[in-house]
């Protein structure tokens, strides 16, 4: 008899239905695994075998064919190996499968389930689909105890399964996990920790109320990492809803650890040696998230940018400008998120000594000259503000901490990006030129802003980066019109900074 | 006149020879140096701003530009009407050991030496004792104790180079001003920090040769950091600061 049980194939994102059938025959002794299923699914076969027997159930002695249908979909992971087993002694049982479940898990030789990826993305999809019972590993059950409507079931093995599929016990249901934040917002790195550094707290918090791209510049050991650590502390508390979205992200990496949700925002700083389809996503068959999907909601922080391989930053540029990134590869195309605020740090030159009061630089004349090269390019288009981070005095380190924590600054950043928010429904740094002329108005000070192009030289970009920081300048005061002294601070932060002789 | 220094010099040392060269040349000296990036560099277009004759010596033929970057400078000093001269002949490529050749006949052309920031066995200390060797003038300008790059001129004043705080101490070394040098009463205006000027006070608190950060600056007047930030940039527009690396410079006023 056929037996045919439901599970989830991932792409990306979302989850599509896929129906498992069995049918053990009459004919000559195998296995046969049919439907576009990869080498990772086909070696599925070993395992389910291993797990039956070794599970105390009969594993057919004849022909046995498993089909995953539909077949036009490209099959690869091993979450199917516990919907394969149980449609497989279900058809030896000769039991009907159970109405509106399904199963996800990978089976080990003995019959216990293991961990797989993405289980929270495929309950969201299956309960979509009309699914009401979810039969998980219990590794996975905390995850997608999250999705509404859902009855998840925890498996241990393969055995308890079966019976409670023949109605001998039941297995306990996980109770269902809401998504609330916690009352007081958790912050990892606080920039109360933070000595001296006017500038750079300053442009932190201008950054995070406009949502706008930066690039900190500095010595080795002026503590730009540590900045670009506080930011995540100083944007909005994560919404439930992109709280999701994080989570959804880390399921499908298999790398929520047990911990569903979490309330900080992501803070990714990818190595400089990462590869392209390591920082924006790729891979094999269906594309996986990189770096900027993994900082989705949050920061990404690229430390010596210009160490980093120029297709890779090249690739960064449709993120940058959709919020999003999309990736075709054999198996299929997908979107993956991409909001994230961009912190981009670099040295003044190789060594990282260049205009130094106390050390000397190494660097050769020629090696300064191609950095400088290297640090050009599309991607600083996309960055809004620049700032010098200066190594701090020593005794400035041991003395205590005096400047604002990171929940006083939040409280501004969060009334800046309201106002934001109610005036345009978005955020100052994703404005375009149409937008900032509707929406920002420069009345009286376009003249100075325009003197400053045409006497020292600015491009339309720079015109527009110093219209747009300008703004939220603005905003953080609370000031309905943008002010000659917000147009000169803004212009403070240009990126052209060179030397003007 | 050779004024010679680091291929690298800090804002001081860049500072120092601009405005030492541009003092010279305005007095009608010629202001000889190796084209080098850094202090030579600085030397060359001070003596063009002074409106003054300038000449580079070059350690490849007087065909090939090096370095590259200095094409548009090598240009301006023919056409300010100096000279760009070299003991190679034409097409010869740079070589390591070329340029200590060519510090020689720098020294051999001038009357005087003036090094502004040399490091430990800098080639700007080669051409010092060139000078000597020929019996030229050797001076040196002082920098910061701190400053590895001074420690070399530091050295030659030690051993007995004179002193170089503005273009009249050199000129008076050779014999082309009487007027009483380094009176201690009275700073040297063109090289220390600004007299107090300007619309905006917080000029007054900027040097036209340290740079100063924002940040600095706020702390030291105890401003705001965003509001120091607009002023210093208002008067950037106005041209009378620049920035300089990662701070700002008070632009001196033009005499």
């Amino acid at each position: 008899m056929v037996a045919s049980v439901v599970s989830c194939l991932l792409r990306g994102l979302e989850g599509k239905l896929v129906e498992i059938q069995a049918d053990a025959s009459v004919g000559k002794n195998g296995f046969f695994l049919v439907g576009l299923a990869d080498a990772s699914v086909k070696e599925a076969r070993e395992r389910v075998r291993s797990a039956i027997r070794n599970s105390d159930l009969d594993f057919p002695k004849q022909r046995l064919t498993v089909n995953l249908a539909p077949a036009v979909l490209h099959k690869e992971g091993s979450g199917f190996d516990l919907p394969m087993a149980v449609a497989i002694s279900l058809s030896l049982a000769d039991r009907p499968p159970p109405e509106r479940a399904a199963f996800l898990g990978e089976l080990a030789l003995d019959g216990s389930v293991r961990a797989v990826p993405g289980v929270l993305v495929a309950a969201q999809a299956l309960a979509v689909q009309g699914v009401e019972d979810l039969f998980v590993p219990e590794a996975n059950a905390a995850e997608a105890a999250l999705v509404e409507g859902l009855v998840v079931r925890p498996c241990p093995d393969l055995a308890s399964v079966m019976r409670h599929l023949k109605g001998q016990e039941t297995l306990p249901a996980k109770a269902r996990a809401l998504a609330e934040p916690p009352e007081e917002a958790p912050v990892d790195d606080d920039l109360v920790e933070v000595h001296g550094q006017e500038a750079a707290r300053r442009v932190l918090e201008v950054a995070a109320a406009g949502g706008h791209h930066l690039l900190l510049s500095g010595p080795p050991g002026a503590g730009k990492t540590m900045l670009a650590r506080c930011l995540p502390g100083i944007l909005p508390p994560l919404t439930p809803e992109e709280a999701m979205e994080v989570a959804r992200i880390s399921s499908i990496l298999g790398e929520l650890d047990g911990v569903p949700l979490r309330w900080t925002r992501p803070f990714r700083s990818p190595h400089h040696g990462v590869s392209t389809s390591g920082l924006v996503g790729g891979g094999a068959g269906v594309a996986r998230p990189g770096e900027i999907s993994r900082a989705s909601g949050g920061v990404l922080f690229l430390d010596e940018l210009a160490e980093f391989n120029p297709a890779a930053l090249q690739a960064l540029r449709q993120p940058l400008e959709q919020g999003r990134v999309t990736i075709t590869r054999t198996a299929g195309t997908v979107t993956y998120p991409a909001r994230f605020i961009l912190v981009a740090a670099t040295n003044p030159c190789p060594c990282g000594w260049a205009g130094d009061r106390l050390r000397r630089c190494r660097c050769s004349p020629g090696a300064l000259n191609l950095y400088q090269r290297a640090l050009s390019g599309p991607l600083l288009d996309r960055i809004d503000l620049r700032v010098n981070v200066t190594r701090p005095p020593l005794q400035a380190l041991s003395s205590e901490p005096a400047g604002e924590s990171s929940a006083v600054v939040r409280q501004r950043v969060v009334a800046a990006r309201d106002r934001q928010l109610a005036r345009q429904g978005c955020l100052n740094g994703a404005l375009r030129p149409a937008g900032l002329r509707a929406h920002a108005p420069l009345g009286g000070v376009r003249a100075l802003l325009e003197r400053w192009a045409s006497e020292r030289g600015l491009t339309a970009r720079g015109f527009h980066r110093s219209w747009r920081v300008a703004r939220t300048l603005a905003d953080l005061e609370e000031a309905p019109a943008i002010g000659e002294r917000h147009v000169l601070e803004a212009l403070g932060y240009r990126l052209d900074s060179a030397d003007a002789a | 006149m050779a004024v010679v220094g680091s291929r690298r010099p800090t804002p001081y040392g860049e500072a120092v020879a601009e405005r030492l060269a541009q003092d010279l040349a305005a007095a009608g000296v010629v202001v000889i140096s190796g084209l080098a990036l850094g202090i030579d560099g600085a030397a060359h277009r001070g003596a063009l701003a002074g409106a003054g004759c300038t000449v580079a010596v070059m350690g490849t033929g007087v065909d090939l530009v090096y370095p590259r970057q200095h094409a548009e400078l090598a240009a301006h000093i023919i056409g300010g009407g100096g000279a760009l001269v070299s003991e190679f002949p034409d097409g010869t490529p740079p070589r390591r050991g070329h340029f200590p050749k060519r510090n020689w006949t720098m020294a051999a052309l001038a009357d005087a030496v003036v090094v502004v920031e040399a490091g430990e066995g800098s080639g700007a200390l080669l051409t010092a004792e060139a000078g000597l060797a020929l019996s030229k003038e050797v001076m040196a300008v002082p920098g910061s104790v701190f400053s590895p790059l001074s420690v070399g001129c530091h050295q030659l004043l030690r051993d007995g180079a004179g002193l170089v705080q503005n273009a009249r101490d050199v000129l008076a070394v050779v014999g082309r001003s009487q007027e009483v040098l380094d009176d201690p009463l009275q700073p040297p205006s063109r090289l220390g920090l600004a007299s107090p000027a300007g619309r905006d006070g917080l000029l007054r608190h900027l040097s036209d040769v340290l740079p100063l950060t924002a940040a600095e600056l706020a702390h030291k007047l105890q401003l705001g950091f965003a509001e120091t930030l607009a002023r210093l940039t208002a008067l950037e527009l106005d041209g009378s600061v620049r920035r300089r690396g990662e701070g700002f410079l008070r632009v001196p006023p033009r005499e």
